[in-house]
């Protein structure tokens, strides 16, 4: 939707803060607390692109970059206020279990996510080609003008996608959380960081190339600290990104745009 | 034109291409601009006109040919080095400094020609007094209307102190009155010697004007001289009555 | 040159307020210091910023160049103070050409991810290149030359040094802003390719603002090292001080002359009264006001001022 969202990170930092608080005060694991946090993740996406996002229009370039950013940083600080600064985690009984495929050893929690990517992977993928909905969020994307000619409601598709972008967030903190420690102002930045090399180096608005971007990161930073210097580990795919969007800026995976 | 072909020519294009993947957009173009002297260019929609526009002013890159202005070839420079040359123009979609005032818009492109402040504003004042505009000059440039707005895009070309003008479309949308007032308004900028190449779908005003017309169908030139031979010409009411094969 | 003028009162007007503070009694210095810095280092990032129209998000790796080029240029370099500090202004305009010239091709948010991550960079460097920079750990300026015999880390001489930046960088915005550059950079922030058709280059522009926006931020680096004395790359060079510089210009209102300025006192007097009452909650009151201003005042409050003032001027000329 060509909204750069500075928030994003952030809300896997809700979805990871959302794991804990309903695992220590229900005992609910956070597979269940999934089932509840995607639908009420979506209504969050909804109602902040209605109260937010959506009334920026004929304002200064850059203002939807500023509005996420000061949404950010309110997460950012209500979490901190509300848990304080320390990091957390969430031990779970499978936490440390892991399962053995031949040569190599995967924890199940990877398994777990790592499944749960492929699925809405596949559900994005026959949501956009296979629905009508679907077809109504390429066109906005693609041309919104063009989609309002033809009687797609864009407000609305700019809410869903929003929605379904939030959710998905919330959803990885929640599959994430027993891996990693959170606090709630570090952890939502390197998401977002990581967000944006990512989907520049697949090219914006591509799912297939934010997969590949996704891959791609994983690689060059493995590979980078391993065979030049660990120190700069997160620099590589800072410079990964640089070269992207200076040298091919539709991304490695998108088709060159033709201007006429 | 073999009588005009003694007057100096500011303006020469020839076998200007522009392609874009595999599309022509405009296909082997050549003509020939003189002083003081107006080039009608008119075609149906999607006929390249635009293209050929842009590609002259520099905003569009050539795929083959060569644009000549004043002696010397300028197909490789960019926009902003042929406006200091003497290449003005106007954009179809108005594009005035939105957050900038009436006199602020033309104070701009005065600057080219006067650095110093004061110098500048007498200039701009000059140029909003030519188009009509100089009650208008500490007004927001966003709030004016489309005819004002035409106006506020010719002093602005006009503060460049062009040789040769480029005017896309100003005609467009206006109501009577207003378009014999531009027409009458366009014709007394030739006075100088300024030479100008219109953009033009209102075929009255272009009737009236030009000196000498193209007609562009699918990017090719089909036909060209004076107006009454142009208007007359079997195959430019083929083209507007939309009768062309793809061919 | 009545505008002009008019200018030279306000500043004149600016620097007698900042000379008569000091006489008051009780006078904090460290916030005056706190905010004359946020003063200039603001309305330097508003030269590209705002009246070019380049959102940059990457400003603290100027304040940074500065800062260490006084630390690094006195300590390890043996440079005196002025030197160190020209050194660093001289860094910081290569720096923005380069940066600029690679970058510019980029539109809008693009070109602001890209500061992003170039200033990440920097900071990775400033990190990991402990052997020059001091590292993670930061650096101490345990001394520094005394140029005109001005001892550099009593509070008043820092006072008055950081009323210079911030008059200065005022100055230099005023003289430019009813001059050709400063409509040749509204023109550019406006629309480039009616820009073009203006005779301006707009790539050619751009640089020139990056580069006397990269100088003066490095600049009130110099000063903003002096005043720290202990420099710390992961706030030299990090987002977070990057953000408050360009929101500070952007609340205030971009490509207005006391736009930043007002920003910057509304920023951090109140934040310097908040961290008293509730320590970390400052950011949290950033953050609703970025999102007040995108949304209620999107072009800073002196911006929608001054459009108000134009509009009523012109109405009331008209009857």
């Amino acid at each position: 939707m060509r909204i750069i969202n500075f928030s994003h990170g952030d809300f896997v930092v809700i979805g990871m803060y959302t794991a804990i608080v309903l695992y220590t005060q229900l005992g609910w694991d956070p597979l269940l607390s999934l089932l509840v946090a995607l639908p009420l993740g979506f209504l969050l996406g909804v109602v902040l692109e209605r109260l937010i996002l959506s009334r920026l229009v004929d304002v200064p370039e850059g203002s939807t970059l500023l509005a996420t950013l000061g949404l950010s940083l309110v997460v950012q600080n209500t979490l901190m206020l509300s848990f304080g600064a320390s990091p957390r985690s969430l031990n779970v009984a499978y936490g440390s279990a892991t399962v053995n495929l031949g040569p190599m050893t995967l924890s199940v929690i990877q398994l777990v996510a790592g499944g749960i990517v492929l699925v809405v992977i596949a559900g994005l993928y026959l949501f956009l080609n296979y629905t009508e909905r679907g077809q109504a969020v390429r066109a906005t994307s693609q041309n919104r003008l063009g989609a309002e000619l033809v009687g797609i409601n864009t407000r609305s598709v700019h809410s869903l996608v929003f929605g379904v972008g939030v959710a998905l967030s919330v959803a990885a903190g929640i599959i994430l959380i027993p891996q990693l420690f959170v606090t709630p102002v570090i952890t939502g930045p390197v998401f977002t960081l990581k967000a944006f090399v990512v989907t520049v180096l697949g090219g914006l608005g591509n799912v297939w190339g934010a997969i590949g971007g996704g891959l791609l990161l994983g690689v060059v930073e493995v590979l980078g600290a391993a065979y030049i210097s660990f120190d700069y580990r997160d620099a590589y795919g800072l410079v990964a990104f640089l070269l992207i969007l200076l040298l091919r800026p539709e991304g490695l995976f998108g088709r060159t745009v033709k201007r006429v | 034109m073999p009588a005009s072909r003694a007057s100096p020519s500011i303006l020469q294009a020839e076998r200007v291409s522009v392609r874009f993947g595999g599309l022509r957009a405009v296909d082997d173009v050549s003509f020939r601009l003189e002083c003081g002297k107006i080039l009608g260019l008119i075609g149906p929609n999607g006929a390249g006109k635009t293209t050929l526009f842009n590609a002259l002013t520099g905003y569009v890159p050539l795929s083959s040919g060569r644009v000549t202005y004043l002696g010397s070839d300028v197909s490789r420079s960019p926009p902003f080095e042929r406006t200091r040359k003497g290449m003005g123009r106007t954009f179809q979609i108005e594009r005035p400094f939105e957050g900038l005032t009436v006199l602020e818009n033309v104070l701009i492109p005065a600057f080219l020609r006067f650095p110093g402040r004061g110098d500048a504003e007498a200039w701009a004042g000059e140029c909003l007094e030519r188009v009509g505009l100089a009650d208008r000059r500490k007004q927001l440039s966003s709030e004016l209307n489309l005819a004002r707005r035409r106006r506020l895009e010719l002093a602005k070309a006009l503060a460049v102190k062009p040789r040769v003008l480029f005017l896309d479309e100003i005609m467009a949308g206006l109501n009577p009155p207003a378009l014999t007032e531009m027409i009458e308004f366009v014709l007394s900028l030739t006075l100088d010697g300024t030479a100008i190449l219109m953009v033009e779908h209102i075929m009255q005003a272009v009737v009236e004007l030009s000196d000498h017309i193209i007609v562009l169908a699918f990017g090719k030139k089909i036909a060209e001289g004076t107006p009454e031979v142009v208007t007359s010409s079997p195959l430019v009411i083929e083209a507007y009555l939309g009768g062309v094969d793809d061919a | 040159m009545k505008r002009f003028s008019g200018s030279l009162a306000q500043l004149a007007l600016f620097i007698a307020v900042g000379l008569a503070l000091p006489l008051l009694p009780g006078t904090n210095f460290s916030l005056l210091i706190t905010l004359l810095l946020f003063i200039g280092l603001a309305t330097s990032w508003d030269i590209l910023g705002g009246w070019t129209g380049q959102t940059s998000l990457g400003h603290a790796a100027f304040v940074g160049i500065g800062a260490y080029a006084l630390a690094l240029g006195t300590n390890r370099l043996g440079l005196d103070a002025i030197s160190a500090v020209q050194l660093g202004v001289g860094v910081a305009v290569l720096f923005a050409l380069l940066w600029g010239s690679l970058t510019f091709g980029l539109r809008g948010s693009y070109f602001t991810l890209s500061t992003i991550a170039i200033a990440e960079i920097l900071r990775l460097a400033a990190i990991n290149e402990a052997w020059f920079t001091g590292g993670s750990a930061g650096l101490f300026i345990s001394s520094l030359p005394e140029p005109f015999g001005l001892d550099l880390f009593e509070r008043r001489v820092e006072y008055y040094l950081a009323l210079v930046y911030a008059a200065s960088v005022l100055a230099c915005v005023m003289w430019f802003a009813s001059g050709r550059f400063g409509y040749e950079m509204r023109a550019v922030r406006e629309d480039e390719a009616a820009a073009q058709a203006s005779g301006i280059n707009p790539t050619r522009i751009k640089l020139r603002a990056f580069a006397l926006s990269g100088a003066l931020t490095a600049l009130g680096g110099g000063v903003y090292g002096a005043y720290l004395s202990f420099l710390d790359p992961h706030n030299l060079f990090f987002l977070p001080l990057s953000v408050q510089i360009a929101l500070t210009a952007i609340i205030g209102g971009r490509g207005t002359v006391w736009g930043p300025a007002l920003g910057a006192t509304l920023l951090i007097l109140p934040a310097e009264l908040f961290r008293s009452v509730f320590a970390e909650a400052n950011l949290l009151i950033y953050g609703l006001l970025i999102l007040i201003v995108t949304l209620f005042v999107p072009r800073g409050l002196i911006g929608e001022l001054e459009r108000y003032l134009l509009r009523r001027r012109y109405a009331r000329e008209q009857g």
